[in-house]
């Protein structure tokens, strides 16, 4: 099994570079300099590629993934799908207690540590939730960006979808420190990792059927719209949600006068 | 005669309504207020059981028109290629803009089923830009958290933008039509054409 994820990472590894040097053979660096800054904001120099990986999961979600997250829907009460999802959200609290300890976040520390204690036992191991305590998500690579990393080019992975460099990074680190995955190494009992990556995967998809049916609809170019929805909800994550205005409202853009204003004035500075 | 049958603690009271609450109420017609009164406003027509679907229809598109800066989002959302379009261009697009903005909220709110809004808050983004916040509350799922990005010019509140989650339309909309641009050679026309089979589709 291992041997097959690494022959795996392999593969991807050799798809990239190729993709990588496909890219900047087929790119040139256009002169106008607002042509420049908008591929370097979109950061993504093997677009080619990760357009075809990401047709490919989208024709694996037609033909898999939906059906089956709208079976679920359709088969499973609502109570019985939240309780999978409080199943799964605290198999995942140890990884987000350890991101919760290394961004420094104290307060949000402690809420996942006794939500965790609580849930575990009380709750019958996390099948309840029996805590008021709102849960959040963290991850290694919402820490890396805590850290100061930024975000890399731009990736979309086969199955895992839109990760760039610094969040697939973040995907090796969480695995890395997960008593799960190392229980079911320790045992050889690695059905346990895939199982879960299967529910947890039908359970998200699941409850996000209408918000991206609609989404698909209204887009003009999907790909575009996707790589833009998770790069925002990516900054709005590692924010924790807190109000941020210079990273994702760029003031001048709203405004034709001022930013001809700006512009001068960045103009004489420079 | 009338006057003295009232309840005298009645009269009071609307002496009181009368004299603080009528102006007070008119005087600090804020951002926050403006969405508070909008959203029940659309609410209220989007569930109004007495009209058709239609009709319903065509009153959210007043109260969007009403309430959403419309050019003002479909600059924003060109870039820099707005100053690049000929004014036919401009025209053109800002008229199918307009079309598809409104088609693609109106998807959004057919999908209503009774949350409602709770406006918690607002600060300055800019001289003339407030953010209000707010929580839409539905009876399943957690409750969504949403800003209104409020321009006021003189007296009037317009939205501008609406960010769910941290995720801002106007920005999104902004990098798919730059996509759409940018593969198309550079050409607004490119965008344009989309826009119009967009339009195509929905009236046909």
């Amino acid at each position: 099994m291992r041997l097959k994820t690494e022959s795996m990472i392999r593969v991807w590894g050799i798809a990239l570079a190729t993709s990588l040097v496909l890219a900047a053979c087929a790119t040139p660096t256009p002169n106008d300099p607002e042509a420049r800054a908008e591929l370097q904001a979109i950061n993504d120099p093997w677009e080619s590629f990760n357009r075809a990986v990401f047709e490919f999961n989208r024709g694996l979600d037609r033909a898999l993934l939906k059906p089956v997250a709208q079976a679920y829907r359709g088969v499973v009460p609502e109570f019985g799908r939240d309780m999978v999802k409080n199943f799964l959200d605290n198999l995942r609290s140890p990884v987000i207690l350890a991101n919760d300890i290394l961004q420094g976040e104290k307060d949000r520390a402690g809420e996942t540590g006794s939500r965790l204690l609580a849930n575990t036992t009380i709750g019958l191991g996390g099948v309840f939730n029996v805590t008021d305590i709102e849960f959040h998500n963290e991850d290694f690579g919402q820490t890396l960006a805590v850290w100061g990393f930024g975000e890399g080019p731009y990736v979309v992975l086969p199955l895992l979808g839109p990760s760039p460099i610094r969040d697939t990074v973040g995907l090796v680190g969480d695995s890395l420190m997960d008593p799960v995955v190392w229980y079911a190494r320790r045992h050889e009992q690695y059905a346990i990792t895939w199982i879960r990556y299967g529910a947890r995967a039908i359970d998200t998809r699941s409850r996000n059927i209408e918000t991206l049916d609609e989404i698909e609809r209204g887009a003009i170019d999907f790909y575009a719209t996707v790589r833009s929805l998770y790069r925002q909800r990516r900054n709005d994550e590692i924010n924790n949600g807190r109000p941020q205005n210079s990273v994702s409202m760029p003031e001048i853009s709203w405004d034709d006068e001022e930013a001809a204003e700006k512009n001068q004035v960045s103009a004489v500075s420079k | 005669m009338l006057a003295c049958r009232l309840n005298p603690i009645a009269s009071i009271l609307a002496l009181i309504a009368l004299v603080f609450v009528v102006p007070a109420s008119a005087e600090t017609f804020g951002p926050k207020q403006f969405i508070e009164s909008l959203g029940e406003e659309t609410i209220g027509a989007i569930t109004n059981p007495d009209v058709s679907e239609e009709l319903r229809l065509t009153e959210f598109e007043r109260l969007f028109r009403k309430g959403f800066d419309v050019n003002t989002i479909s600059r924003f959302v060109l870039g820099r290629y707005w100053r690049r379009a000929t004014p036919e261009q401009q025209q053109e697009y800002q008229a199918l803009f307009a079309e598809f903005i409104v088609q693609t909220y109106a998807n959004r709110f057919r999908q209503y089923s009774g949350e409602t809004i709770a406006v918690d808050g607002e600060r300055e983004a800019s001289k003339r830009d407030t953010i209000v916040s707010s929580q839409i509350n539905a009876s399943d799922g957690p409750a969504v958290r949403v800003d209104w990005r409020i321009r006021t010019q003189g007296e009037g509140h317009k939205i501008v933008d609406v960010i769910v989650e941290g995720v801002s339309m106007a920005i999104t909309q902004r990098d798919e039509f730059a996509s759409v641009i940018r593969r198309g050679g550079g050409d607004i026309e490119a965008l344009i054409s989309e826009l119009r089979q967009k339009s195509e589709a929905a009236t046909n």
